[in-house]
């Protein structure tokens, strides 16, 4: 039993070890796996993210927008309600789906040319943020459906865009390493709980492996006080005085 | 040993505060209104506003808070206060909601359902709020108010969010929302309807037949009144199985006076401040009525449990307000 058990920590330990690695290999000292920048043809004023596109929560995402000539870029993300409400009318590049690393679906949708108000005054982003040339956002996606949507602020539009776009998880390189030290430890204990394992005992064949293997010693005591130890097969020589474990 | 047991207990705390990662299964776009936070700081944004013009007695800074014929009475209300002289009533306590309710939309518009107390009023303000785009901004568009002592039915919750009642959904009431506000109209409208069967003589119903009656009192004038449902934009599903429908009726108040005789009404009265010159042909009031009903689930007939109302408009008159 002590051999199975120890063997079945071992064997979770080492799983969780290699787990740990594999996170620590994936996301590097950073936490997070980085594609870009990557180019996106469009000479229009939205990019956005359809909802269902982005299926993941609680994963960190970092994106950057950067255009050409220092024009005046917006990125932000909200809940699908709001940021399709917003630019529902407007001409746009729709991302419709996404693999990894950066293979994008992408479909143009038809609309007017300018958008309903500045996506800057509205309160409903998650994260938002704008910049000359460029901007960037760096969210935990919630678990609720989200869209990202990169805008064109003023009067440009958005020729010459590129996204780089950088996902994992917050603090997942020191998450991979507690996995992979828990692993070794729970390894280790499970390698140790194995191999203080007893000889086995049997009893009419019976084969016992929790069975504790117990030491019989006989002593002698002499007219001095001091012990001697003594086989079995002396004992008939001596008189019995006292037996330990005997009630 | 110790650091041992301390190694594995660091790593096992790591661990637990770690967010996995994971995919939905629920890709839907939906959203709950608004957060408490943010319902908070509407309402905090709402009194301001009403206080600057009330301060002022100018009902424009209104516009940029309310709307549609909740923003008609409020401005009737002023232009009354404005020609006869009064003060608009400042609210300078804290913003005490004793409840509020925020629905689940898959688009716009949204809105959401808060009961504001005015303590010094002794009224629940039953209010809604609402964002028509992602663009605008949240605007008061009802506010029927019930006395302190009203109770206000309880509104069923799913998810944390308060559920709410299509227009045309009659499911386990005696009638749909839009029908209550149909069978309301015409019952205020004409006592003797059918429709007066269906629902229960409340106050709000007493109180504007009463009205009505001593209008039509007057002595050679010929009186008559109509009453029109707008369209039920606004129900909450309550514990009850019931509805909590808020509606808005559009009042018509028409005089119609014989030669050499004129119609005026008492210094300081709404109506004087609309039709100042008084009616000597032909004049009308118009007034919006925001009514709170509750219809009970199974075959409960419906029942206003409070009101906000008041002249919008005067036409006809000498000098009329339009």
């Amino acid at each position: 039993m002590r051999t199975t058990s120890g063997w079945a920590v071992s064997a979770l330990g080492v799983l969780l070890a290699l787990l740990g690695a594999a996170v620590m290999v994936f996301l590097g000292p950073d936490s997070r796996v980085t594609t870009g920048p990557h180019p996106i043809e469009t000479d229009d004023i939205a990019v956005v993210v359809a909802p269902g596109a982005i299926r993941w929560a609680d994963l960190q995402v970092d994106v950057l927008v950067e255009v050409p000539v220092r024009k005046p870029v917006f990125i932000g993300i909200g809940n699908a309600v709001d940021v399709q409400d917003f630019v529902g009318k407007t001409g746009r590049l729709e991302v419709t789906g996404f693999r990894h690393p950066w293979d994008l679906t992408m479909r143009e949708v038809d609309g007017e040319p300018n958008l309903p108000g500045a996506p800057t005054a509205l309160d409903w982003w998650i994260d938002s943020a704008a910049g000359l040339g460029g901007a960037s956002i760096s969210t935990q996606l919630p678990d609720e459906t989200v869209s990202i949507a990169v805008l064109s602020v003023g009067s440009s539009n958005l020729a010459g865009l590129e996204v780089t776009l950088a996902y994992g998880v917050k603090g997942g390189f020191t998450k991979g390493l507690a996995l992979l030290l828990l692993g070794v430890e729970l390894a280790w204990l499970g390698f140790l709980r194995w191999r203080r394992r007893p000889e086995r005992a049997t009893v009419d064949g019976y084969v016992d492996e929790d069975a504790v293997e117990e030491e019989v010693v006989y002593v002698f005591v002499d007219e001095d006080g001091v012990e001697h130890e003594v086989g079995e097969d002396e004992l008939s020589k001596f008189e019995i005085v006292d037996e330990e474990g005997k009630p | 040993m110790r650091w041992r047991r301390m190694l594995v207990a660091v790593c096992a705390l790591l661990l637990a505060a770690c967010a996995v990662p994971h995919q939905r299964d629920d890709a839907k776009p939906d959203k709950i209104a608004a957060r408490e936070a943010e319902v908070a700081d509407v309402l905090r944004g709402y009194r301001e506003v009403r206080n600057s013009a009330a301060e002022l007695l100018d009902s424009k800074p209104l516009s940029t808070v309310e709307t549609g014929a909740l923003l008609a009475i409020d401005t009737g209300s002023f232009e009354v206060s404005q020609r006869l002289a009064q003060t608009q009533e400042l609210e300078t306590g804290r913003v005490e909601v004793t409840d509020m309710a925020t629905p689940r939309f898959s688009k716009y518009p949204l809105w959401f359902y808060a009961v504001v107390r005015d303590r010094a009023l002794g009224v629940n303000r039953v209010q809604i709020f609402e964002r028509t785009s992602s663009a605008d901004p949240w605007l008061l568009t009802s506010s029927p108010q019930a006395l302190a002592d009203t109770s206000l039915p309880e509104v069923r919750r799913r998810k944390g969010a308060a559920v709410r009642v299509a227009a045309d959904d009659a499911t386990g009431m005696s009638m749909s929302a839009q029908a209550v506000a149909e069978s309301y109209a015409a019952a205020l409208a004409e006592p003797a309807a059918g429709a007066s069967a269906d629902i229960a003589d409340d106050s709000f119903i007493q109180q504007m037949r009463s009205t009505a009656a001593t209008n039509a009192g007057l002595e050679g004038v010929d009186f008559s009144q109509t009453w029109e449902a707008e369209r039920v934009r606004y129900a909450l599903r309550t514990a009850d199985g019931g509805a909590l429908v808020f509606v808005t009726f559009l009042r018509q108040d028409t005089d119609t006076v014989p030669d050499g005789l004129k119609i005026t009404w008492p210094e300081g009265s709404p109506q004087q401040a609309f039709l100042s010159g008084g009616i000597e042909d032909s004049g009308q009031l118009n007034y919006y009525h925001q009514v709170l009903i509750h219809l009970p689930g199974g075959n409960g007939k419906p029942r206003a449990l409070g009101q906000y109302g008041g002249v919008v408009s005067g036409d006809g008159g000498a000098s009329s307000i339009r």
